[in-house]
């Protein structure tokens, strides 16, 4: 276990590099003045010019592409453009309301979509069945978006249950927290949940119908130990690799739903830095993302084999 | 103009007496305490008020800082930390006293040195540190006097030093060395900052050492007399219009800038909500490319001039929220004139076709650059298009965002547009001289071939600069405007309101360049 985690550590690296070459380039690539985004509309041209020269944006692309990689080998991330802080330290701050986000997220996807799938697949072609395949897909069509706005209009505006925007940090008001981040979490979570339900569902009817589970039931044992222990565990293994990717989709809907929801996080900092032409941010920012969904890739591989003793690797 | 005369004359008494107070009863809050939320639109990233031109930074830093002299409501200077200001007959120095008694948030007096020493930081890298080109140094005889030694003499260095584009902000001497973005937001507002989140919040609270300034009565512009009657004011970014408004419907939100046209009429009928429409808040403009073909062609770009209904541009730009405007002023403003008021809205199709007969247009592609990111260009841009196309002009919209928009437009010799959309807010709102400045070279709007000024143009804007006598600067402003505008170099359509709101108990908020927090109550 340990040599597979280790392999799969130093596999990251070329990843890594490649990704930090490629947004180093396509920065670049992208037609558009940091400095006149960063100075915004109401700067004059002469104030542009000045911003330019005091960013450096005026260096040769060669030597912009050599200092990135000597501050990258000692730690450094640089220092954004429109922040004037470094890189790592404004994705700290940033980076707990996201995966926070994510992280509530993820619980209300998991619960509601193996609970809702494994229901589905016991009560199959019931009107159970059906009523929940058809939440799953009403989750699944429904973008995010306009979720989110729906539920600023019902429970913000019309019933003033819950914040219309806003965040409040976890260690400041835990409930403060979970008032403000409930909606947006179920802007994300429900599509996620939709698409995990179907699977969930797809994995149990193909378990169920095994011939250990049928020798279960014939033993005797309670039908709830049949159903998690038996029949879920075999079923997890889809779901678990499933799970890795939702919490990618997870973070990318996080950048629509905090724009909304006016919360500080990750995908606002990142879009905001895309479209300001943030280079270091952007460049800094998307190799920190990368690097976190590379650890939560190999966590999934060494659930996977966790799980499932049947999985070997030489 | 002689309304102009007389202004500056009042302004130049009164800066150079000492202050006293008036005999009226200045403001008093008629409540205090409470905690008002504004909804802002666009993100912040830095409260460094010396490195950033941008609006949503200024929103909040100018609630927290002040200057040595600002603007009144009426755009004129007016001391602020300055108790009086003496020019020197020759021009060349000027003296100003400070106010006495004056602290800053970190309970420091406030002294020359830190005037001092806020010129020295922004002079070393503030975004407008050019203000400075003209000014030899300074210097600090005592305590309470500050004096600028200028190299030369410069008529409008007092506008350009009131300037509230990237103003000359005054804080404590031990942050001169803070570094870009970093400053330290300690200031002598009426207002200091509590916290602040990058991207979700700034949270003021009352300075309750503040010290209102003694020379007038009420608040003015971004000075005068300013009582800070509320606890706290939190600014929350809310950069989703419906977010805004349902935050504002249900109170969460009780001040919001940028009301969307489409909540306006639900708005209207909620009588817990006041709607602020705030005029002039920017002139939508469009700006030729003067190098190329045909757009250097003067009767091309007068067909085009002559083609535009201007009314119909702005109703789809402003969905009706808007004025005409001629020129590059305000009615409102001293300097505002009419001149060149013959060419705008001319609106005939006939004589437009008979100019474009005699450039010699040969159905070329004329580009049309603008951007989405904001709606107003973008719109504004759609139905000219339509226009031009009316008159027989083969045009297209070319559109990309706006960092790549003000990029392809800056490029000397350009061969990539014929017509650029923008919107000039704070210039126009800072006078003339400001706003002139986008017709001049390096980088003037409308795109001179190997960015060669215009003589006759670049005449007049000297003359804007170096005549000693206000009225022949105001008539060398009217020339500019007006050879500006006969040779079709700007088609400014008119000018934006931009909708504010807020919840009826929320008193004496009036919508102005920034949300004004000070002499605002919240009534119980």
């Amino acid at each position: 276990m340990l040599l597979l985690t280790l392999r799969r550590l130093l596999s990251a690296i070329p990843v890594l590099f490649i990704v930090s070459l490629i947004s180093f380039g396509l920065m670049r690539l992208i037609p558009g003045d940091p400095a006149a985004a960063i100075a915004g509309i109401a700067a004059t041209p002469a104030q542009i010019e000045q911003l330019r020269r005091d960013l450096g944006l005026d260096e040769p692309l060669l030597l912009q592409l050599l200092h990135y990689y000597q501050g990258l080998l000692q730690g450094d991330f640089g220092k954004s453009l429109l922040l004037g802080k470094g890189v790592l330290a404004a994705t700290m701050e940033r980076l707990p309301v996201t995966i926070g986000l994510s992280l509530y997220a993820l619980v209300l996807t998991l619960l509601v979509g193996v609970a809702s799938g494994i229901i589905a697949a016991l009560r199959q072609n019931t009107w159970v069945d059906q009523v929940a395949m058809m939440v799953a897909m009403l989750g699944i069509s429904i973008p995010n978006f306009f979720l989110g706005l729906l539920m600023i209009i019902f429970f913000a505006v019309q019933l003033g249950w819950l914040p219309s925007g806003g965040y409040v940090p976890f260690l400041q008001d835990p409930l403060g927290w979970l008032r403000s981040t409930t909606m947006p979490a179920i802007s994300l979570a429900l599509l996620q949940a939709g698409l995990l339900a179907r699977i969930t569902r797809s994995g149990m009817l193909e378990v169920l119908r095994q011939d250990y589970v049928r020798t279960a039931r014939a033993k005797g044992l309670p039908e709830r130990q049949v159903i998690l222990k038996h029949a879920l565990a075999n079923a997890l293994i889809p779901i678990v690799t499933v799970v890795g990717i939702i919490i990618s989709l997870l973070l990318s809907g996080a950048v629509v739903t905090e724009a909304l929801f006016s919360l500080p996080g990750m995908g606002q900092l990142l879009t905001q830095a895309v479209l300001s032409r943030d280079y270091p941010m952007v460049q800094g920012g998307l190799l920190l993302v990368t690097t976190f969904l590379v650890l939560v890739n190999i966590l999934v591989d060494v659930l996977y084999a966790l799980i499932d003793p049947r999985v070997r690797y030489e | 103009m002689k309304r102009l005369i007389l202004s500056m004359g009042l302004v130049a008494v009164a800066m150079a007496l000492s202050a006293t107070p008036l005999m009226a009863t200045p403001f008093t809050c008629p409540t205090r305490g409470g905690d008002l939320v504004f909804g802002q639109e666009a993100n912040v990233n830095s409260l460094d008020q010396m490195t950033s031109s941008t609006i949503s930074t200024r929103n909040i830093a100018m609630n927290i800082y002040e200057t040595l002299i600002t603007r009144d409501e009426n755009n004129k200077p007016i001391p602020e930390l300055a108790e009086s200001m003496q020019e020197a007959p020759d021009g060349m120095s000027y003296t100003f006293k400070l106010r006495q008694g004056i602290t800053f948030h970190n309970g420091k007096a406030l002294t020359s040195a830190d005037v001092a020493a806020s010129f020295d930081r922004y002079n070393r890298i503030g975004l407008q540190r050019s203000t400075l080109d003209n000014v030899a140094g300074w210097e600090t005889p005592d305590a309470q006097t500050f004096i600028i030694r200028m190299k030369q003499v410069q008529p409008t260095f007092i506008e350009a030093l009131s300037s509230f584009s990237v103003p000359i902000v005054i804080i404590p001497a031990e942050h001169k060395d803070d570094q870009r973005q970093q400053l330290r937001p300690v200031g002598t507002g009426p207002f200091r900052l509590l916290e602040f989140v990058p991207g979700s919040h700034a949270r003021l609270g009352r300075f309750d050492a503040y010290k209102p300034n003694p020379a007038f009565e009420q608040r003015t512009g971004f000075g005068g007399y300013r009582v800070a009657c509320l606890d706290t004011v939190t600014f929350r970014i809310v950069t989703e219009a419906s977010a805004r408004v349902a935050g504002l419907e249900t109170g969460a939100l009780h001040v919001v800038e940028d009301v969307p046209t489409r909540s306006l009429e639900g708005l209207r009928r909620n009588s817990a909500i006041t709607i602020l429409p705030l005029q002039n808040w920017w002139i939508q403009i469009a700006l030729p490319n003067t190098a190329l073909a045909p757009t250097d062609n003067l009767a091309f770009r007068r067909a085009v001039q002559a083609a535009l209904n201007v009314e119909d541009i702005m109703d789809a730009a402003t969905d009706n929220n808007y004025r005409l405007n001629v020129g590059f002023q305000y009615p409102n403003q001293p300097s505002y004139t009419d001149a060149g008021k013959e060419t705008y809205n001319i609106n005939n199709q006939q004589r437009a076709r008979a100019l474009l007969r005699e450039s010699g247009y040969r159905n070329e592609p004329i580009i049309i650059l603008t951007n989405r990111d904001y709606p107003p260009m973008y719109n504004a841009a759609l139905v000219m298009e339509q226009q031009l196309k009316a008159i027989g002009i083969n045009s297209s919209l070319r559109v990309v965002d706006w960092p790549t928009s003000v990029q392809m437009s800056q490029r000397v010799n350009s061969t990539e547009w014929h017509f650029f959309h923008s919107g000039w807010g704070t210039q126009p709102a800072l006078g003339a001289l400001a706003t002139m400045q986008f017709l001049v070279s390096p980088g003037a709007n409308y795109r001179p071939k190997d960015d060669k000024d215009d003589p006759d143009v670049k005449a007049a804007w000297d003359d804007m600069n170096n005549l000693r006598d206000p009225t022949a600067r105001q008539e060398a402003f009217a020339r500019m405007q007006r050879l500006v505008l006969e040779r079709a170099y700007a088609f400014p359509f008119g000018s934006l309101t931009k909708v504010q709101a807020a919840r009826a108990n929320v008193k004496g908020f009036v919508p102005f360049r920034i949300p004004r927090f000070s002499n605002v109550w919240i009534e119980r």
